[in-house]
């Protein structure tokens, strides 16, 4: 009896827990899973249920049947130059079209598969061969090519949502692969990790003939970018960042630097495979209503000049839980082509929130409309359409005072057309009379 | 300014003589419309344009009625018989007393 109470709870259990969370991991070898073990552990205690295949594996696929086998895509392989199976950069773009969230690190040899999905994301990779070099900013254990680099936390984005924590907190990282360049037309790409300004990335041990890509604050070492569809993708250029190595090494810059026991390393890449992987700054509309003041639900239409009230209220995923969503900066459009009222909603509760305006003296099609798109946060965009209509015929001020003289006016014309008709006919009865006589 | 008044005595004289009677009856009826729309302008400049829809129909029931007048006086001028053969002085009263009931449904309507 109790058996197939337990399977149903355990099959339940078993969908919940795998439902966001399917990753395939593509790596160059099997080696990079022992080299990188901490990262993968970190997302198996997670809930993730990881699926690792070589990267040329001529078994890929990412969908069957046009449902998606994967929520999740990471690609440890740096250096492959053709997907195996049916993995391509088509499927790949289709892959995040479709809302799935990708993280790909790169290396200096970055095969050319990985620069065509790069450059499909608005980031570019530098040229093979190339490193991110700093010859003020490396790291004590480096071996004279100034490529291995030490990252200070000002140079992470200053997102809190991205990085888990404030970025003042996290210790300086190590880092050593090549640069990326962001489409500056792109706005949707995020810089999460950026060279000092003393960085420029080359090809080491070569003489520097013509202009480096990337300088400076310019090259990115981590770029992220949350499409329109609230698709993540995290593109490093370094794969040794998400290394055991690198996530327990100590941290001394060469330049007589304080040293720090461990890098920030671990907890960076952990933070932002949360972010990638949306357990972080993940954002739903849970509820929205609207209704004039002094009524509870939406009229069919509204008069212009009423007072309005809307409410909404917002949710952030935490920790698979949707919670209320505190903040103070949501804002509210009243749109009409253009906005004719922006206004801040008020908070009423934990992750309600309120705005009362007055409707604009314009009648026409409106919608309420919050856009509320913020670094680090998927897109919160909602639109409620009403129609706003102007006063009806009995609803104007009648008999105003200050009206009368129009009035008067308005009403003299007609008795004045009264009484000169009268004259004009009398009249014109005479003027024949006088003209026969 | 002798000139001025001489032209416009002899303008009076002229006016007083030559004119029929019942061309003297329009235009004072049009001056009387005239002197009506000023007085409603310059309110409105010295008020404002508040309740704008009632100042709309009471200027434009002056402005309508003036041009109505002007036709009528057009139609009804001996001067102007050659022009408006078809048209006799009767029926030119019926088509202005029309034209009135129009003018003053939509101004009534609209001046709120």
């Amino acid at each position: 009896m109790k058996f197939p109470v337990l399977l149903s709870i355990f099959c339940i259990f078993i969908v919940k827990s795998t439902a966001q969370f399917r990753t395939l991991v593509l790596l160059d070898n099997q080696v990079i899973r022992e080299t990188h073990s901490i990262f993968f552990r970190s997302l198996i205690d997670r809930g993730y249920s990881l699926t690792y295949k070589v990267a040329d594996d001529s078994t890929l696929v990412l969908s069957k049947y046009g449902e998606a086998l994967y929520d999740n895509l990471i690609v440890f392989a740096p250096s492959v130059e053709e997907f195996g199976g049916v993995l391509n950069v088509d499927t790949l773009t289709q892959f995040i079209d479709d809302g799935g969230n990708v993280l790909i690190a790169g290396s200096s040899v970055t095969g050319d598969v990985l620069r065509e999905l790069a450059s499909e994301c608005g980031f570019e990779v530098d040229e093979e061969g190339a490193y991110v070099i700093d010859h003020l900013n490396y790291d004590v254990s480096d071996e004279g090519e100034h490529t291995k680099l030490v990252v200070d936390n000002e140079n992470l984005i200053d997102s809190s949502v991205i990085l888990g924590q404030p970025r003042q907190k996290i210790a300086p990282l190590i880092y050593e692969g090549t640069g990326l360049l962001a489409d500056t037309e792109n706005q949707l790409v995020l810089p999460l990790i950026t060279g000092h300004s003393t960085s420029y990335s080359y090809i080491p041990g070569q003489k520097i003939k013509e202009y480096p890509h990337a300088v400076g604050k310019d090259t990115l070492l981590v770029a992220g970018l949350q499409a329109r569809n609230n698709a993540r993708v995290i593109f490093s250029g370094s794969l040794s960042f998400f290394s055991d190595e690198f996530f327990t090494a100590s941290v001394q810059k060469a330049a007589n630097g304080q040293q720090y026991e461990k890098s920030g390393n671990q907890d960076v890449a952990i933070a932002l495979s949360q972010w990638v992987f949306k357990e972080h700054g993940q954002l739903r509309v849970k509820s929205v209503n609207h209704h004039k003041a002094g009524e509870s639900k939406p009229p069919s239409e509204y008069t212009i000049m009423d007072n309005a009230v809307y409410n909404i209220e917002v949710e952030i995923l935490n920790g698979g839980k949707w919670e209320p969503f505190v903040a103070n900066d949501i804002q509210l459009e009243f749109v009409r082509i253009d906005p004719f009222i922006r206004t801040i909603l008020k908070k009423t509760q934990n992750g309600s929130y309120e705005a009362k305006f007055k409707i604009p003296d314009v009648y026409g099609v409106y919608q309420f409309k919050v856009d509320y798109d913020r670094v680090g946060y998927t897109r919160l965009y909602s639109t409620t359409q009403v129609s706003v209509r102007p006063l009806q015929h009995t609803q104007y001020e009648r008999f105003i005072f200050s009206a009368y003289p129009y009035y008067t006016g308005g009403f003299s014309m007609m008795i004045g057309v009264f009484l000169f008709s009268f004259v004009f006919l009398h009249f014109k009865d005479e003027d024949k009379k006088s003209k026969s006589d | 300014m002798a000139n001025i008044g001489s032209v416009v005595s002899k303008f009076y004289s002229e006016y007083s003589i030559k004119t029929p009677k019942k061309m003297k009856i329009i235009d004072a009826y049009l001056l009387y419309i005239l002197l009506t729309g000023i007085v409603q302008f310059v309110y409105c400049l010295l008020v404002g344009t508040f309740p704008f829809n009632s100042f709309l129909s009471g200027f434009i029931s002056t402005v309508g009625s003036f041009v109505l007048a002007v036709c009528l006086r057009l139609q009804v001028n001996p001067e102007n018989k050659n022009q408006f053969q078809d048209i006799s002085p009767e029926r030119g009263y019926a088509d202005f007393i029309f034209a009135h009931v129009v003018l003053h449904l939509v101004v009534m309507n609209f001046i709120g």
